[in-house]
């Protein structure tokens, strides 16, 4: 048994910058987005791993990596995570950052994939975040899915069991801190990954070399694609207001103290 | 935690390790690599055909070009900068300023002299008559805002043409290029441990074959985990250091192959910064530069350099030869920062973004050898940053262009990388350039320092003025020597158990504390542009180390730190990385460190061996702010 | 401007008798939305038995449509997602509401391609006067933002604890049986699975948080450490509030190497920027300085109190809502006390 494994996977500004909206032209943008670092979206990252052990155990699997975000933000981005596992870029040059329409993204991604060579859908398993760091919504990979007519589809996906007839099962994150567990008879499918159970892998230079044969290349190829907005607009986007009304109670007896905690303890 | 280890790798078991093999291995891309790998790249792009460019080592490839860069995005570097970019500009002819964030002609160039509004810098005798003075002719002079502007800066200071930049941005705009030909890789995250000598048969002495990158997957104390990795060796025939003032790389090829003679690393200083968006309604114009000193600290120069889109670089820079222990260089830029001339324009600005680093301020008196067989060296670990004009990027460039040119001959006339070689085209071209005029120059221009602020003030402006023909000698000491072991007697002449107790009373740092009570106000936080230090490190870029590497600083006789009284490792610590625990051991958290490099110069206590009791190896993490 | 007609597409807990508490939310908020706009109200319930989970829905003066059968007794995404598509199409609804669980989030934004519709999610609130506009988070719950849309149908995922559930009385509506086609199904729901949980690690469902910061082994007053009486202390106000335990990461560092100070603590404790971000109504930091890399974990926390011997410490500056300057050995002890009394 081989698998196809694609994973969507986009690019996010390094989470330890300091994020600040703007107005742009076309709605809401990042206040100084091309200079700040950027890394692969962490679920989809995770995502990103896990296809790649996969692959590693089932000989003859391949695994692509389709990436959509400005070419020169992928190019930075890759010179990472090319280090980590080895796949087969596709990359699609697109203004894209969180504010972008989702379904707009997850159509650009679709052609993308469709237009893979040599890739057989009876054995693709499509892998994604379950959510992107940026827009949070959980929308593009279940569209992507729908646009590639794959109907099992699993979302906060932590863990799946492949087993030799091309059957797995998954756990997916569910309420309570709870897991559900599925069996599904095999791919086509769509796997939304949250965290995983793996550790991110160590940067691997030889690797890294490996993948630059393909990835300098795909990003030479990459297609521009224009995102639509599908009827959305942003009336605004702004920073949550950081600091509280601190009351500061300096004389006041541990009793004291003790007396009005518990009080505010027991309000509902 | 991993307190003591015996010096690096001696211990280290011999196992078997992956080889890759490479024509050329470079470490760290600062700008000196930028020179070097923008210019190897066009005249490859130009050609790529040309036999000159095979791979010596992968049959029918191109040339095999690698460079590690320890931090996590070449876009994570610190410094000003305002630079003069002659050799930055040789390189792009066309440069066009827009397509680098942050970046803008220089527009105004001012030096201050601050006077001290407070009454808490240490000021010599001669000095405080000198401010005397400057008050009481205060209308004719035109002091103002406790400052005072030099009528005129002298020639060397001079950044006429140049540019006003962030190295983060720089950085990255020259890696992308680079890479985006597809010749050349740069692999972030990736910190080279260590070189690889090998005996040199044809001659006594040793070369670089190569270099060891960093073992993965091991414990904090470097012991193999579960998912060790062993650090893969990189064979090549040539290899670059290009690793900074204080990498570990330069730092072991300078202990294996010795220094020239009287040549020494001494003089260092921490500079941190701040960029500060400026207000709405300032005044202050892109590409204005400021240079001052005399406060807070008479021996601490400043600077303000105004970025397009209302960005400001502020920053001081703390030298070893400042002597107090009480180095708590964070706090010295705050009150830097709230001087009356620069709190006239920053006041309602809003802190986005905080760095630190060291600098090499021995100059050519810290040159190392700069080419041996199999290796050459650029940027300011080669000794190229010119101290007297406080200026490295360009200086760094253009020893990587210079490198980078030799190379290109030597591949082109199929002559191997040896020391003679190097020597005959790099070394030489070097010498014959600006660089090493403006080095010369510059050699002795801050000796004075060693003998007082007055006396160090005066050196450099002769020096400066007369083209470095004449300046002051001195001793210099090691940088451990220049920490002034017993506190300086301070007005309330406080004891350390008075100190101590404050410490505890507060919870706060010893050496914070101890400025309180030197007379230094409080800070009022405003939780905008004066912030908490931890919370500094929080912004625009915070700090961050990934799990599974060894911590990469050690203490190599944890008995010598239980002596050591000053313990001044921690107060320059800029990221509160060092901290003092519970017991007399500093505990190090590697999650903090912004790999500054200030304590490879701020231990107070030399081992048998002679060195430092803080051994800094290669490490992974630190600042993530691309704006520095 | 279209007069617009709301559906809450709902579903019936893991027992299958009763609707979410979440289904039971979202209704409130469509119906809130469907006064606000005049327009009629259709209430949409995935469950094996429909019109059993329609009695969670007393009183509610809106038009009711079931699916039923064994496919929707566990959630999964080929069944779900037809059935979702079934009840819209009956509904003929320009508005969609459903909660964002986690059996709603799975099939939300296939259920739009479906229906040709346009989705927005994690919905923290519905504004507008005219037009629908609503709220939500970006970027890591950094940036919030509001959106309107043109396009219809428009789906909305509402997160949990936005509205209050809804509680009717009397009378009970009638429902519609709406059939589904089903396709050949390939998944089999085979159960859920509980983490292994240890004991004092964060969690998710209690009331309140308890954070422990590195005051608590410092050195006191008396110039000692006190690490035996504070762990006491500390798993006493547990043990009696059933509070989540979180921590410092300087707290967690010192058990780092050798023996842990405090023996059940753990990095799975740590809350701030490299540690979690846990959700809880209430906080409540003792010892514990503030800092930034440590509060930005207390995003998800709505009131905020602290007690810190330093008046200057990070909670005092706009971080908490209250923040007592007291030695919190000693009003824990009082804590504990007054808790064990009134219990
Ligand atoms: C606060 C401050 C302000 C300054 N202001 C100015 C100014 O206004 N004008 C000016 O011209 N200069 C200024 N300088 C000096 C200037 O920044 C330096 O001289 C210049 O950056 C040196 O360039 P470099 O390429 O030699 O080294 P660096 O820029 O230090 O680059 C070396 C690189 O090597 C990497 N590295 C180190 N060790 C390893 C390893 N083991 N493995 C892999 N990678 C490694 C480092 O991470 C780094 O990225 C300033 C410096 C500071 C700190
Ligand atoms: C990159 C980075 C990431 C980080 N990530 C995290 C993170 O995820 N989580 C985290 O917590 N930290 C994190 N930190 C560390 C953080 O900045 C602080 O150092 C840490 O939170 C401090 O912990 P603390 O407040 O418990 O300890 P301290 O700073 O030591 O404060 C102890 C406090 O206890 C008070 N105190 C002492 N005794 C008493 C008493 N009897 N009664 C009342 N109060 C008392 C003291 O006054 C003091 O305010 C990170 C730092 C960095 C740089
Ligand atoms: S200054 Fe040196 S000897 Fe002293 S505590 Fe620090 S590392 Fe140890
Ligand atoms: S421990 Fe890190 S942050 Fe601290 S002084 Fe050393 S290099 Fe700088």
């Amino acid at each position: 048994m081989s698998l196809h494994i694609v994973v969507c996977a986009g690019i996010v500004p390094d989470p330890l910058q300091t994020l600040e909206p703007i107005a742009g032209p076309n709605g809401p943008a990042l206040k100084n987005e091309m200079m700040l670092p950027a890394v692969l979206d962490p679920w989809a990252a995770s995502a990103l791993y896990e296809a790649a052990t996969l692959v590693s155990k089932f000989p003859g699997s391949r695994l692509w990596l389709v990436s959509l975000g400005p070419k020169a933000k992928l190019q930075q981005v890759m010179m990472t995570i090319a280090q980590k596992v080895t796949f087969e870029l596709v990359a699609v040059d697109s203004a894209s950052n969180g504010f972008a329409d989702a379904s707009a993204t997850a159509s650009a991604l679709a052609s993308g994939i469709a237009a893979i060579p040599d890739l057989d859908r009876t054995k693709l398993l499509l892998f994604g975040g379950w959510e992107s760091a940026s827009r949070g919504a959980g929308v593009t990979l279940q569209t992507v899915g729908e646009l590639l007519g794959i109907t099992d589809q699993f979302a906060g996906v932590d863990q799946i069991d492949m087993r030799e007839d091309g059957s797995f099962e998954v756990l997916e994150r569910v309420e309570g801190g709870k897991h559900q567990a599925s069996v599904c008879a095999g791919a086509p499918a769509v796997l939304g990954w949250a965290t995983g159970n793996l550790p991110e892998p160590h940067n691997n230079p030889q690797i890294g070399m490996a993948n630059m044969r393909t990835v300098m290349p795909a990003l030479q190829r990459a297609k521009q694609a224009a995102l639509t907005n599908d009827g959305q607009q942003y009336l605004s986007a702004s920073l949550p207001s950081q600091q509280r009304q601190t009351r500061v109670v300096r004389d006041l007896a541990p009793d004291a103290i003790a007396q009005e905690l518990v009080e505010w303890i027991r309000t509902q | 935690m991993n307190r003591m280890k015996e010096t690096a790798g001696s211990c280290a078991p011999e196992i078997e390790r992956p080889t890759l093999e490479a024509d050329i291995a470079c470490v760290g891309f600062g700008p000196a690599m930028g020179g070097f790998l923008t210019t190897l790249n066009r005249a490859w792009m130009a050609n790529p055909a040309d036999p000159m460019f095979e791979s010596k080592v992968a049959a029918g490839l191109p040339l095999q070009v690698l460079c590690y860069e320890r931090a996590d995005d070449i876009a994570a570097g610190v410094s000003g900068v305002v630079t003069a970019a002659q050799g930055i500009r040789g390189s792009f002819p066309d440069l066009n300023l827009a397509d680098i964030s942050m970046a803008a002609p220089v527009t105004s160039e001012r030096i201050l002299y601050l006077l001290d509004p407070i009454g808490a810098s240490r000021r010599p005798l001669t000095l405080r008559i000198a401010d005397r003075v400057l008050r009481a002719l205060n209308g004719t002079l035109g002091v103002r805002d406790h400052a005072y502007e030099l009528p005129w800066s002298p020639r060397f200071l001079h950044k006429t043409g140049g540019l006003v930049m962030s190295i983060g941005q720089f950085n990255q705009w020259v890696g992308t290029q680079i890479m985006a030909s597809g010749l050349v890789q740069i692999w972030p995250g990736m910190p080279v441990s260590q070189p690889l000598f090998a005996q040199n048969f044809e001659r006594t002495g040793d070369q670089v074959v190569g270099i060891r990158l960093t073992d993965q997957g091991v414990e904090k104390n470097g012991e193999p985990g579960a998912a060790y990795v062993a650090g893969i060796d990189v064979r090549a025939r040539l290899t670059v250091i290009g690793d900074g003032p204080f990498g570990s790389v330069g730092r072991a090829i300078d202990q294996r192959m010795g220094m020239p003679s009287g040549h020494d690393k001494r003089e260092w200083a921490l500079g941190m910064k701040f960029v500060i968006e400026l207000p709405e309604e300032t005044a202050l114009k892109a590409g204005t530069v400021w240079h001052t000193f005399g406060y807070p600290e008479p021996a601490i120069f400043g600077f303000l350099y105004v970025h397009p889109e209302r960005l400001a670089s502020v920053g001081i820079f703390v030298p070893s030869w400042l002597g107090d222990p009480s180095r708590t260089v964070y706090r010295y830029l705050q009150h830097y920062i709230q001087h009356p001339a620069l709190w006239r324009h920053l006041r309602d600005g809003k802190l986005r973004s905080w760095g630190a680093k060291s600098l090499d301020e021995s100059g050519q008196h810290g040159e190392p050898f700069l080419v041996g067989d199999g290796y050459a060296r650029i940027g300011e670990g080669s000794g190229s940053t010119n101290m007297l004009a406080g200026s490295g990027v360009d200086e760094a460039w253009t020893t990587g262009v210079q490198l980078a040119e030799a190379v290109l001959e030597l591949l082109r006339n199929q002559r191997s990388f040896t020391q003679e070689n190097l020597a005959a085209i790099y070394e030489a071209r070097r010498r014959a350039s600006w660089v090493e005029q403006n080095a010369r120059n510059a050699i002795n221009a801050r000796n004075g320092f060693h003998l007082g602020f007055v006396p160090g003030i005066i050196g450099m402006a002769i020096a400066g003025m007369t083209g470095g023909t004449i300046s002051l000698g001195a001793n210099i000491p090691p940088a451990h020597k220049q920490i002034k072991k017993k506190q300086g007697k301070s007005k309330d002449d406080l004891t350390r158990a008075e100190v101590a107790k404050l410490v505890v009373d507060d919870g706060r740092p010893l050496h914070d504390a101890m400025m309180s009570a030197r007379g230094w106000p409080e800070i009022v936080f405003d939780g905008k542009l004066l912030v908490s230090q931890q919370d500094a490190l929080m912004l625009g870029g915070k700090v961050q180390a990934m799990p599974g590497f060894a911590d990469h600083l050690v203490f190599r006789d944890a008995g010598l730190c239980i002596q050591c009284d000053e313990k001044t490792c921690i107060a320059m610590c800029s990221g509160q990385a060092l901290t003092s625990g519970s017991g007399d051991i500093p505990v190090f958290e590697r999650e903090k460190c912004v790999h500054c490099g200030a304590c490879i110069w701020n231990c107070t206590q030399i081992t048998g061996e002679g060195l430092t009791n803080i051994e800094f190896r290669a490490g992974v993490g630190g600042l993530h702010s691309a704006e520095n | 401007m279209m007069p617009e007609a709301i559906l809450v597409l709902t579903h019936t807990d893991e027992a299958g008798s009763s609707l979410t508490k979440s289904s039971l939310e979202t209704v409130t908020a469509g119906k809130t939305l469907a006064d606000r706009l005049e327009t009629p109200l259709v209430i949409g319930i995935l469950a094996t038995d429909s019109n059993a989970a329609a009695k969670s829905l007393p009183g509610l003066n809106a038009r009711i449509l079931g699916v039923s059968g064994e496919a929707f007794e566990k959630p999964q995404y080929a069944a779900d997602v037809a059935a979702c598509e079934a009840l819209c199409n009956a509904a003929q609804a320009t508005v969609i509401l459903a909660p964002q669980s986690s059996r709603m989030a799975r099939v939300a934004a296939g259920l739009a391609h479906r229906i040709s519709g346009s989705i927005d999610t994690h919905i923290t609130s519905i504004q507008g006067d005219e037009a629908i506009e609503v709220t939500r988070w970006l970027y890591r719950q950094r940036i919030e933002a509001t959106i309107t849309r043109s396009v219809r149908p428009w789906i909305l995922l509402i997160e949990g604890g936005v509205c209050a559930a809804y509680e009717g009385h009397e009378g009970e509506g009638e429902l519609e049986q709406v059939a589904v086609e089903l396709p050949e199904l390939r998944t089999n729901v085979i159960g859920t699975r509980a983490p292994a949980h240890s004991g004092q690690t964060i969690r998710p469902d209690a009331k309140m948080l308890f954070v422990a910061g590195a005051g608590w082994t410092k050195k006191q007053a008396d110039g000692q450490v006190h690490a035996g009486e504070a762990g006491e202390l500390i798993l006493s106000f547990l043990q009696k509030t059933s509070a989540s335990l979180g921590s410092s990461k300087s707290l967690v560092d010192q058990g780092g190497d050798g023996q842990p100070v405090l023996p059940f603590l753990s990095h799975m404790n740590q809350v701030g920027q490299t540690g979690a971000t846990p959700r809880h109504p209430k906080g409540l930091a003792t010892c514990c300085h503030g800092e930034e890399p440590h509060v930005v974990g207390w995003r998800f926390i709505t009131e905020r109190r602290a007690i810190s011997l330093d008046p200057n410490c990070g909670w005092a500056r706009g971080k908490a809502d209250v923040v007592y300057i007291a030695d919190a050995f000693k009003v824990i002890a009082k804590v504990n006390e007054l808790l064990a009394l009134k219990a």
